[in-house]
């Protein structure tokens, strides 16, 4: 995470993605999926062939491409359809566009009620004895049983969980590496699923991406890095209120 | 002299003397300023080796200049809401924080009888200026104890002129014992784990024994805790200074 400048002096805190080696790996037709779209299976960082079953290798060889690490699956419309071995480049996304990102959160192991759920716990004195950290009463008497689902400790994080509506500020072409606003699930260097918007209020955003993917062999050439307009950058002078 | 002459001798210079002072340039100073040093972790290289470029590009457009702590700084940053937009801030670096592009540093003043702290950010694109005012290492990487000093070692006149030194001279180091106000301190800063050298204590004897109690002496000889940056310092210095050349 890095800290970044907007003009007019505000300062935002950045994740920093890098997209490594992805590939799209199979296409799934509307039909075949059960679904209502079409589906496309990327994977992404390459890994060990060794430690997964010959049925899933059968995948990554049919797209010729070597074993990844992390594979999922995007519901994509029909028009998006990319043949399965394409590699998939972070300029796929452009500053300005809204992004949602998917990752397992931190693993804590076994955590207690207060940790896991942000329950109050009871007083450090006043006589408590050997009740600081509890979760106190667990029902009522009318009810007479413990409800399905009642918060109680247990194991903590490791769950895949989305935080939605991040802005991409920047995109550098040279290293694959996507600036994210705000924090994202999970620890350094972990395995990310970014996928645009669901929000209704950003879709004016997604205006114009490259469409259905950026193909690095194309015709455009892309600078080093690409800014949001809003950003400053470091050629310009320092900023000044007229 | 006659003009129009068929072979008009030619003027040869002298041969200049060229002066080699070995001795200084081998005494040149390598200041690489700490943001620069990545911290230990499991992050991935690329990060820093970005952040640095980021670092780089705005040390190009905008001086940052070689200070430690002790140094008399006065920083100008553009302010909105101030007349002529800019305000002055001068004060003794006390504290520098923070890795990459969100290092820190904190200015401390006495204005009018009230101490003021400002922590700005070296990379902050609203700072305008930043000029060292008086060379001056102290005995301590952190001086956060001259908030329990008493406030004359923290004043310093606003309107002072930046005083003039060469560039290959070494920075004077001040050994100033400061006087402390009476206790309670903010920190207690006579136990061994602040490590600082630039306070006179003047309380008894018994209080500074009982102070040791919390000396913790394994520490300095547990390997764990080895970060040995003399390589990694190199490194960064000869890449920053070939982008910086050019």
């Amino acid at each position: 995470m890095m800290p970044m400048w907007t003009k007019s002096g505000k300062k935002h805190a950045v994740t920093l993605l890098k997209v490594q080696d992805c590939h799209v790996l199979k296409y799934i037709s509307k039909e075949d999926s059960d679904g209502k779209s079409p589906r496309l299976i990327v994977g992404g960082k390459n890994g060990s062939p060794f430690s997964r079953s010959e049925s899933e290798m059968k995948i990554f060889r049919e797209a010729g491409v070597p074993r990844k690490q992390k594979v999922t699956t995007f519901n994509v419309t029909d028009d998006a359809i990319i043949k399965p071995g394409t590699p998939l480049y972070a300029a796929h996304f452009r500053p300005g566009q809204v992004v949602d990102v998917t990752a397992k959160t931190i693993g804590k192991g076994f955590q207690g009620v207060m940790k896991r759920w942000g329950f109050k716990g009871q007083p450090a004195t006043h006589g408590q004895t050997k009740t600081h950290r509890r979760p106190g009463a667990i029902s009522t008497n009318k009810a007479s049983k413990v409800y399905r689902g009642k918060k109680m400790p247990g194991r903590m994080g490791n769950i895949y969980r989305t935080s939605f509506g991040l802005k991409v500020w920047r995109i550098n072409t040279k290293h694959d590496i996507i600036y994210v606003n705000g924090s994202v699930p999970g620890h350094k260097n972990c395995l990310v699923k970014v996928k645009d918007t669901k929000l209704p209020g950003y879709k004016d955003c997604n205006k114009n991406p490259p469409f259905p993917t950026y193909f690095a062999d194309g015709d455009e050439e892309l600078p080093e890095d690409l800014y949001d307009e809003e950003i400053f950058q470091f050629t310009d002078p320092s900023v000044t209120y007229a | 002299r006659r003009s129009g002459d068929a072979e008009p001798a030619k003027f040869k210079p002298p041969p200049k003397p060229v002066i080699v002072d070995r001795q200084r340039q081998t005494a040149e100073r390598r200041f690489l300023s700490p943001e620069f040093i990545p911290p230990r972790g499991r992050t991935n290289p690329l990060k820093f080796l970005i952040e640095r470029k980021d670092m780089i590009q705005r040390r190009k457009v905008f001086n940052i200049p070689e200070f430690y702590v002790g140094h008399i700084l006065a920083v100008t940053t553009a302010d909105p809401n101030a007349n002529g937009k800019t305000s002055r801030f001068v004060g003794i670096c006390i504290q520098r924080g923070g890795k990459g592009l969100g290092a820190t540093f904190v200015l401390r003043n006495v204005i009018e009888d009230q101490g003021v702290e400002i922590c700005y950010e070296l990379y902050n694109p609203r700072i305008q200026e930043i000029t060292v005012l008086k060379l001056e290492k102290r005995l301590d990487d952190n001086l956060m104890y001259l908030r329990d000093a008493l406030p004359e070692y923290s004043t310093f006149d606003v309107n002072m002129k930046p005083q003039s030194y060469l560039d290959s001279e070494e920075v004077p180091v001040n050994k100033l014992q400061v006087r402390m106000k009476p206790k309670p301190w903010s920190k207690r800063w006579e136990r061994p784990k602040y490590r600082i050298k630039g306070i006179k204590f003047e309380l008894p004897e018994e209080k500074m024994k009982e102070a040791q109690k919390w000396n913790k002496p394994w520490l300095e000889f547990d390997m764990m805790r080895e970060y040995d940056t003399s390589k990694i310092e190199e490194k960064i210095w000869k890449e920053v200074n070939e982008e910086l050349k050019k």
